[in-house]
């Protein structure tokens, strides 16, 4: 039996806890697992990538949940590098910094070449000016390029970069060109923190994993794709696009975009071919497409193969107008077409024919030193290089702090032997593309047709 | 009479409390006193990628070799001129059975038994690449994500073999991390999502990102929210895998999708290193923190330093968005989190600038013990 006062008390605090109780609990069980709203409705500022209209992802059916790669802390780093001493660095008589390419016994060594010859340059001429530090009269440390091939076996290039990190001190790394090599090293770079610069891959997905520790020049398959597809079905109005690839992830990742594209446009192309690269019979391919009654096809491949090709397409009375990547606009391609090359129209991320005298003094010097003229591969590792170096110059030798430097091209410009760089929130040069067309056994170059640029929503400028 | 109705009703409460006593008691656990293992206490690098707990023992794989810690001390380092096949040490796995510990390293694979190291590299093994992510156990096997597939070693037999993009259901063959579940192999692929070994039928099923896009997800629950996948847990207590991306956090109860992004929940980070998964924990190691989540009650709590105070500092997020903030005396080494362990109530915590110890005191686990803040606006 409880006293009076007892029974006052128990009821108190009932009357005051059973409030409190069922808030409380209510608070602390399941939650629903129904979607909710995103936290903000507002729109981002830019379209990724200056994405066309026709290539938004579910554009005619849904928004997102949410968007990536729009927003200026897209790359930004959270870790510990910039307070990290590599005391091998500090010590070391020269800069070091890395280099990641084909350059032997690989499809893409002459690309690989290019690029080591224009990195090479524009280490050279930094160092002509006094290396690292220099400053008034005083020479500083030189820079010193330690070379790697990339074998493009899957997996090598990250022992490689285990390497230039612990037995060469490198500072950053500059490559490579396969797309799955740059991958490799990018999940190295990952972990032991390292600024990569990328001036050869056309793989879009190296810049889209939010890897904070990439920057990359060369104008990759996303603006390749786009480019091609305003181009064949925007301008020339076709409709029934054949597509015929070599076996290799640089295709497969390469006509990914234009598929996209042309998907989305309701212009599915109706047939997908492969080829071996150097192989020498396509008639069983061609027959293929011809069957498809398509109104043009893109190649996607190397210059010499898509010539054959071509040579073979045209003796077997097939006229349809043919497009293809950047690897076409090559010399090889009208040496060995010769005529069957004419009226090909290719993506290029260089107009070589340019007259401003920053890229006449580029071509000058680097045909007088490697006898040969300069490709997009080596126009890219030049520029991609100076910036390296710059960002090197501002930020010192610590490699957080220089991929801090390179971070400062979010939205930015740099005014290169590329010409004009767009980089975006991934440190993507998203700048348009030209087209460079066969007429006369020559390449014409047709001017970039200009998308709107996330660089000129937020005051493009050198950082 | 009217003592009787009071009796019954105070019962009726006391019975609707103990009822529902569980659901209050599922308070998030608070971490609020923390020990650091750095390299001004013994750690032979600042920067600490893996750790693993076996028994009293923890093993932590850093940038410059392996280290024991034991009775709250470092016991020993090992480093490649003790037989370690790299200084990097990127995954740990002990082996219940035989006690052996097996570490990935960016030089092959090491295996510590009674004190000496066997090595197993691309040259002198079936290693697919001597770049190792993660490692775990499966009774006799061991498994091994490389930079150039996943590999099975078969212990008894010796045997190895090698799952990729030629024999597998995926593009890429980069395996980032390894998580072993009873019947089933769990494997984080960068580029390729998750890949499901079957043990008993031995196939393998993949689990990818359906809206197909790098740069978006379409849909909240919509499946594995991205198609690069950082590393993959297993809690066999809610038979859930978890999933880490750069993207946000995933996760999969065998019909639905959950998944969770810093901008509609208390996750610290988007991008995130390795999540961690018993009971309803749920643990993911971001770049701005360490988070836990409460599955059951969709509390949130991160744990991280304050950059300024340089104390540590608690943020819980409840279910209803509502913030508090603690702070404690002592913290995490580091806001960037690269993975963790757990040990009985304590957790373990690889992070950018050495391991960190968080003991749970549950006396000390009352807003008296730190400065309390609460705002309704996420603090983030």
């Amino acid at each position: 039996m409880l006293s009076k006062v007892a029974r006052k008390i128990v009821r108190r605090i009932v009357f005051a806890g059973v409030p409190f109780f069922f808030v409380f609990a209510c608070s602390a069980l399941p939650q629903s697992a129904e979607p909710q709203k995103p936290a903000t409705e507002a729109p981002p500022a830019h379209r990724y990538a200056n994405m066309p209209d026709e290539a938004v992802p579910y554009g005619k059916f849904s928004k997102p949940y949410k968007e990536w790669y729009v927003d200026n802390d897209t790359l930004d780093y959270f870790g510990a590098a910039r307070e990290r001493v590599v005391q091998e660095i500090d010590t070391s008589k020269t800069v070091n910094i890395g280099f990641l390419g084909p350059l032997e016994n690989n499809y893409e060594a002459p690309y690989g070449q290019a690029m080591l010859h224009g990195a090479q340059m524009a280490l050279e001429e930094a160092n002509a000016r006094g290396g690292y530090g220099a400053s008034g009269m005083s020479r500083g440390r030189p820079y010193a390029l330690k070379i790697h091939n990339d074998s493009a076996q899957w997996g090598a290039s990250s022992t490689e970069a285990v390497k230039m990190l612990f037995d060469e001190h490198v500072v950053a790394v500059l490559g490579s060109i396969d797309g799955a090599s740059t991958h490799i090293m990018l999940r190295v770079s990952l972990k032991l923190e390292f600024p990569i610069m990328d001036t050869g891959t056309t793989d879009p997905t190296v810049t889209e994993t939010r890897v904070p520790w990439l920057m990359h020049t060369f104008p990759d398959d996303r603006q390749q794709g786009y480019t091609l597809a305003d181009y064949v079905f925007k301008q020339l109005k076709l409709k029934k696009i054949g597509v015929f690839r070599t076996h290799s992830r640089y295709a497969r990742i390469g006509v990914e975009k234009f598929f996209d594209e042309a998907k989305r446009m309701g212009r599915v192309p109706p047939l997908e071919v492969k080829f071996e690269r150097g192989d020498q019979d396509f008639s069983t391919q061609l027959r293929m497409l011809q069957n498809a009654h398509i109104e043009g096809l893109v190649i996607w491949g190397e210059a010499p193969d898509a010539a054959r090709i071509l040579k073979q397409m045209r003796s077997m009375g097939m006229k349809q107008p043919v497009f293809g990547s950047s690897r076409m606009a090559y010399p090889a391609l009208l040496e060995i077409a010769g005529s069957a090359a004419e009226g090909v129209v290719t993506t290029s991320p260089l107009d070589p024919t340019r007259t401003d005298p920053q890229w006449q003094e580029f071509r000058k010097k680097y045909q007088a030193k490697f006898n040969e003229e300069p490709d997009a591969y080596a126009a890219y590792a030049y520029d991609g290089m100076n910036i390296l170096i710059g960002a090197i110059e501002k930020k010192g030798l610590n490699r957080g702090k220089i991929m801090d430097g390179l971070r400062e091209y979010y939205g930015k410009t740099y005014d290169g032997v590329g010409e004009r760089e767009e980089f975006d929130y991934t440190l993507n040069n998203i700048a348009p593309l030209a087209l460079a067309k066969v007429d006369g056994g020559k390449f014409v170059y047709l001017p970039a047709q200009r998308r709107e640029s996330s660089a000129a929503h937020s005051g493009a400028g050198a950082p | 009479m009217k003592s009787k109705q009071m009796w019954r009703w105070f019962l009726g409460v006391v019975g609707s409390l103990a009822l529902l006593g569980p659901a209050c008691a599922q308070k998030p656990p608070l971490y609020t006193h923390w020990e650091n293992f750095t390299t001004a206490n013994g750690m032979p690098d600042e920067k600490v990628l893996s750790v693993a707990v076996d028994g009293d023992r923890v093993w932590a794989g850093t940038e410059n070799g392996l280290v024991l810690i034991e009775k709250g001390k470092i016991q020993k380092v090992y480093k490649p001129e003790d037989g370690l096949a790299n200084r990097v040490v990127t995954g740990i796995a002990v082996d219940p059975a035989s006690g052996d510990v097996w570490l990935a390293t960016f030089g092959g694979l090491s295996r510590l038994s009674g004190g000496h190291f066997h090595n197993y590299t691309n040259l002198t093994s079936g290693l697919a690449n001597d770049i190792t992510y993660g490692v775990a156990i499966q009774d006799e096997y061991v498994w091994v994500a490389t930079t150039a597939g996943t590999n099975r070693f078969n212990t008894r037999t010796g045997e190895w073999s090698i799952f990729s993009e030629k024999n597998a259901p995926i593009q890429e063959p980069w395996s980032y991390g390894i998580a072993v579940a009873e019947k089933k192999v769990y494997v984080a692929i960068w580029g390729g999502g998750i890949l499901e070994y079957d043990i008993a039928g031995g196939y393998w099923k993949p689990y990818t990102d359906p809206d197909g896009e790098m740069e978006i997800v379409l849909f909240k629950n919509q499946g594995l929210i991205h198609i690069i996948v950082s590393n993959i847990a297993w809690n066999k207590d809610t038979q859930m895998f978890w999933a880490s991306t750069y993207f946000g956090l995933s996760g999969y109860d065998g019909r639905n999708w959950h998944n969770y992004l810093s901008m509609d929940s208390g996750l610290a980070s988007d991008f995130i290193n390795a999540p961690k998964s018993r009971g309803d924990e749920v643990w993911a190691c971001t770049d701005k923190g360490l988070s836990y989540l409460n599955f059951k009650t969709n509390t949130w709590v991160t744990y991280r330093p304050n950059a300024k105070t340089g104390r540590g500092e608690i943020v819980i997020t409840a279910p209803d968005k509502k913030v508090t903030t603690m702070e404690t005396s002592t913290s995490l080494a580091h806001n960037y989190i690269l993975n963790m362990d757990f040990q009985g109530d304590d957790i373990w915590v690889a992070t950018a600038t050495g391991l960190s110890h968080g003991i749970r005191e549950t006396t000390r686990e009352s807003n008296k013990e730190g400065k309390v803040h609460e705002h309704t606006t996420a603090s983030r």
